[in-house]
């Protein structure tokens, strides 16, 4: 079946009103958890798999799918508005996004990132249906020394987002890794950094990390002097984006949906790759660099966009390898294989209707998401509005209940507050805790690969240079860190002439 | 379902546990008649969604019906299932209890520093629910055809095949130990998180076999990606019923298996009267096809048994990983 | 002499924290080799890195001037502690209580004095929590307080 065919038949499917209505369900209940701080795709979905035994396995795919890319839509909402990220592809469009909602821009902010989510995941669609075999192949050619080498060129781009001294960027890189490697050993079953507990065995928890450096961080720097007047009531003129905002828009919406599709479909991280990767791209090809971290629409619309297209592009190992790319697509492949639906090669051929009726709603899915949450930006924004004395104890129980949720443990919950003192201080002495997150969820993926392919190679470095795609990570990565050299060198040369 | 079928249950169950009451303990249970008082808690190891919580809602569903009180799945994810164990030891009140998979009774006390229980004197066994075997999958293209070629192509250059597992000390890398030394060959670990990236790395030629669940390996099989070599049941399993039993081939002695469980269990201490109904209850549900085929689909046989049955094998499997985590603890140092 | 106070100590801090990674893993576990890296490997490199990078943001910081950001401390207590509080309170006291407690010292160091507007607030969010995680999303999470672990267990 060619993908005009595929596509008409998949709207056959998906246009059917149960369909439809699981759809709907799906989108409108990710928004909501996303919101939520803490509360991710997985506890959404976890909770949703129940049901999901009484319902047709389209429309459980459909509707877990919806959960799934819904709650990008929201979990941009809470890292703009209050600088809660759950994830941290959420924690880079905080980056600006928060910056802009700070400077009374929130409905901007918002806007542009509903916009290029959309935009994102249309872009994402057209891949997955135009390429989905290629990249599923593509997949499985990639090795240890490949994501090793892929996750390097993540961390170099990714250094240069704090905008700050590039050693204090690097600590915090270097701070994450180090976090990262607590808990057991991979390779070895050695306890690493745990102290004895053995609630650390499965390593530091990443929903406790983003919420104590951010929004723990984040709600006790702003108590004190925060009682004043609220800002104004907005009109929804004042939200929508200025012609200069929009013009802004356009070329980091396309070039991270570029990013995000191919990164996506790569099993493992390939979103929080393509969220950094596109900030970071984004603030090299801008021409004032600067504005980057104090609000620049670049930096909200270009990571949204990646990652919502990386959410689509992520289904490709998954509907064509039968290979789940994350735990979240682990848990719906676990929901088909109830219904006795087996993804996997063969999936497209067997249950056409699956995989086009599944594409299909990806499309009316986005497109519903779009339809619903613009017209939310105006009860988000007007959120704001409320003094920061009634709205920071509801955030600290939010935060706490949503760490709590992830595995009902006080541990954890115990562990925000000690991450959220060290998050504070951090911040009062402008460290990124950005990078530390990026360092903490990247490094155990570059230890195991790294170790993975020096085994397989038998300890041979060169194998970073034979493998044809770990040496095009090398080379991009080798280049970056030239051109930012080169960059650094040619503004202080223009320093010194303009003395 | 009905009202009148939910009674019905509810007291034959309670006269069984009052006559089971009677006859076992004697009068100091006499109280434990009513049981269960209130809603049981059944703490599962690993997060919602995964298979071992899949596998328990399955049992727990009916449970409460039988039972005619809620019983109430409790996720205590963490450390391979140990976290989910020592909460269950933590909540002992006659209504908590708890699914695990073998490794927390069986392999944990050895790899786990500082276990903060025994499985041998701190938990009661209850029921086996289902077992799964492991397979071993290589890459479609590999010149090993059968398990025999397997082990030639191991044997022609000790320590050079690769094997991929989910982890040290996992049910796949001990399985492969295990193997490895009944059959008298030498390959090379590689560890893995997932048994996803396993798959992949098998298919992609990156590496060379790997022991793994039949639901990870059957979708590539049926693709013409991946072909399996063998089964480590004793039995050809339901869940992969074409696969060669590996037991009596390629050198391999006639006893040699290797099976993942999920078990269900109590905290030691508890009435055994309460222990016999939910073994009953257990037994009975595991007869249903409502939940063996389901238990099938995801890989899991179902296997009902008696609590002693139960408790042999985890002396056994703890004896047969013991031996092998020895083995591979001495060749790493 | 002006000095960066924050880069100055937060430097040594993490120089500090390096260090000692590095020295803990360095003794504790297994380095490997290139070939067969051990557990050790990386917390050892990445402990020594980040001792370098603390001492390399210090340094500089010893002859510079810093912009002060001074610790605002009863805001960071009565947050932190509000979050110390729920960790040790669910289990036993269940999430309406919890919450509650924890609402009312979380909003402790908040400018506006009084306490209808706490009692209020405290009000407004347990019933928000309640209606969201115990009546929406139906967790399994206790709401009131557990008889059981409040004595003995």
């Amino acid at each position: 079946m060619g993908a005009w065919e595929g596509l008409l038949y998949g709207l056959g499917v998906a246009l059917q009103p149960e369909i439809m209505l699981y759809c709907l369900i799906g989108v409108v209940l990710g928004t909501l958890i996303g919101v939520l701080p803490g509360i991710g795709a997985m506890a959404a979905i976890s909770l949703l798999l129940p049901i999901t035994y009484y319902i047709t396995p389209e429309a459980a795919l459909v509707m877990l799918a919806g959960v799934y890319y819904g709650s990008q839509y929201g979990g941009a909402v809470s890292s703009i508005l209050l600088r809660l990220p759950g994830t941290p592809q959420s924690a880079v469009t905080a980056l600006d996004g928060y910056p802009m909602a700070r400077q009374g821009r929130a409905g901007q902010a918002l806007f542009a990132s509903m916009v290029s989510s959309f935009v994102g995941s249309i872009l994402g669609i057209v891949v997955l249906v135009l390429l989905a075999s290629w990249l599923g192949r593509v997949a499985t050619q990639f090795g240890a020394a490949d994501y090793a080498a892929m996750m390097i060129l993540g961390l170099v781009a990714a250094s240069t987002i704090g905008g700050g001294a590039p050693a204090k960027s690097f600590a915090m890189v270097v701070l994450g890794l180090i976090l990262g490697t607590v808990g057991t050993d991979v390779n070895s079953g050695v306890q690493r950094l745990t102290f004895g507990s053995t609630q650390l065995m499965d390593g530091v928890n990443l929903v406790a990390l983003a919420m104590g450096l951010f929004g723990v961080a984040e709600v006790i720097g702003n108590i004190r002097g925060s009682d004043h007047g609220s800002p104004d009531k907005v009109t929804f003129a004042q939200m929508k984006p200025t012609r200069d905002d929009s013009r802004r828009m356009v070329m980091p919406t396309l070039r991270g949906s570029a990013l995000g599709s191919f990164f996506g479909s790569l099993p493992g991280t390939g979103s929080t790759i393509s969220s950094f990767l596109s900030y970071a791209m984004e603030r090299r090809v801008a021409r004032q660099p600067e504005r980057f971290g104090s609000g620049a629409i670049e930096g909200v619309a270009g990571p949204e966009a990646a990652n919502n297209a990386a959410a689509i592009t992520a289904f490709v190992p998954t509907l064509t390898l039968g290979i789940p790319g994350d735990p979240i697509m682990a848990l719906m492949l676990g929901a088909l294989v109830i219904h006795g639906v087996q993804p996997g090669p063969m999936m497209l051929e067997a249950r056409p209707e699956m995989f086009w009726g599944l594409v299909v709603s990806f499309g009316i899915g986005n497109l519903l998401l779009l339809i619903l949450n613009l017209p939310l930006i105006g009860i988000w924004v007007s959120l704001l509005r409320l003094p920061f004395r009634w709205l920071y104890p509801a955030i600290i129980v939010f935060v706490c209940l949503g760490v709590y949720s992830v595995r009902g443990s006080s541990f954890d919950v115990l562990a925000v507050a000690m991450i959220g003192a060290v998050g504070y201080l951090l911040a009062l002495a402008r460290f990124s805790p950005a990078l530390l997150l990026l360092g903490f969820v990247l490094g155990p993926l570059i230890e195991t690969n790294l170790r993975r392919a020096m085994l397989i190679s038998r300890g041979d470095p060169m194998v970073f240079l034979e493998r044809p795609i770990a040496a095009g990570f090398i080379l991009a990565s080798a280049a970056l860190i030239l051109w930012s050299v080169w960059g650094a060198v040619r503004s202080a040369r223009r320093r010194s002439a303009t003395r | 379902m009905g009202n009148a079928e939910m009674s019905h249950f509810t007291r034959r169950g309670a006269i069984a546990a009052f006559a089971a009451a009677a006859t076992l303990a004697g009068a100091a249970y006499a109280q434990d008649a009513d049981w269960p008082t209130g809603p049981v808690r059944v703490v599962v190891g690993f997060p919602a969604g995964s298979s071992p919580d899949t596998l328990t809602r399955l049992i727990t569903e009916p449970l409460a019906k039988r039972l005619g009180q809620p019983v109430v799945v409790d996720n205590k994810p963490g450390a391979g299932g140990v976290i989910g164990v020592q909460t269950m030891l933590m909540g002992n009140d006659g209504h908590t209890f708890a699914t695990t998979i073998n490794g927390p009774l069986t392999t944990s006390q050895r790899l786990v520093p500082n276990l903060s229980y025994d499985p041998a004197t701190d938990v009661a066994p209850v029921a086996l629910i289902a077992t799964s075997p492991l397979v071993l999958a290589v890459n479609a293209e590999s010149p090993a055809q059968d398990l025999a070629g397997f082990v030639d192509l191991a044997k022609a250059e000790p320590g050079a095949l690769t094997y991929g597992s989910v982890g040290q000390g996992s049910g796949a890398h001990l399985t492969a130990e295990l193997f490895a030394s009944a059959a008298g060959v030498e390959m090379l670990h590689i560890p893995f998180t997932s048994y996803a990236e396993v798959t992949t790395s098998i298919v992609g030629g990156e590496i060379d076999s790997g022991f793994m669940a039949p639901s990870a390996a059957l979708p590539q099989v049926q693709a013409g990606a991946l072909r399996l070599l063998g089964v480590t049941s004793p039995e050809p399993s339901a869940v992969a019923p074409d696969v060669p039993v590996m037991a009596g081939q390629a050198g391999l002695p006639a006893d040699f298996q290797a099976e993942l469980w999920n078990a269900f269990i109590a905290p030691a201490g508890t009435d055994p009267a309460i222990i016999e109904r939910l073994n009953t209850e257990i037994n009975e549900i595991l007869q249903d096809p409502a939940v063996t085929e389901p238990l099938l689909a995801m890989g899991w046989q179902a296997q009902p048994g008696t609590p002693e049955e139960l408790a042999t094998r985890i002396e056994a499997d703890t004896a047969m990983w013991g031996g092998v985590i020895d083995r591979v603890g001495a060749a790493a140092n | 002499m002006q000095r960066d106070h924050h880069d100055l100590w937060g430097g040594l801090t993490l120089a500090a924290a390096g260090l000692g990674v590095a020295v803990w893993s360095g003794v504790h576990y297994d380095f490997g080799a290139l070939r067969a890296m051990g557990p050790g490997f990386f917390p050892t490199i990445l402990g020594a890195l980040l001792a370098v990078l603390g001492l390399l943001v210090a340094i500089p910081a010893w002859t510079r001037a810093g912009v002060p950001s001074p610790i605002h401390w009863p805001e960071a207590l009565a947050v932190l502690g509000a979050i110390v509080l729920f960790g040790f309170g669910m289990h036993r006291l269940g999430l309406v209580l919890t919450t509650a407690l924890a609402v009312l010292l979380a909003s402790w160091p908040a400018e506006r004095p009084g306490w209808v507007w706490r009692l209020a607030l405290c009000a407004a969010v347990t019933a928000l929590v309640w209606l969201v995680f115990g009546v929406g999303l139906k967790m399994s999470i206790p709401l009131w307080p557990q008889l059981s672990r409040l004595g003995i267990g």
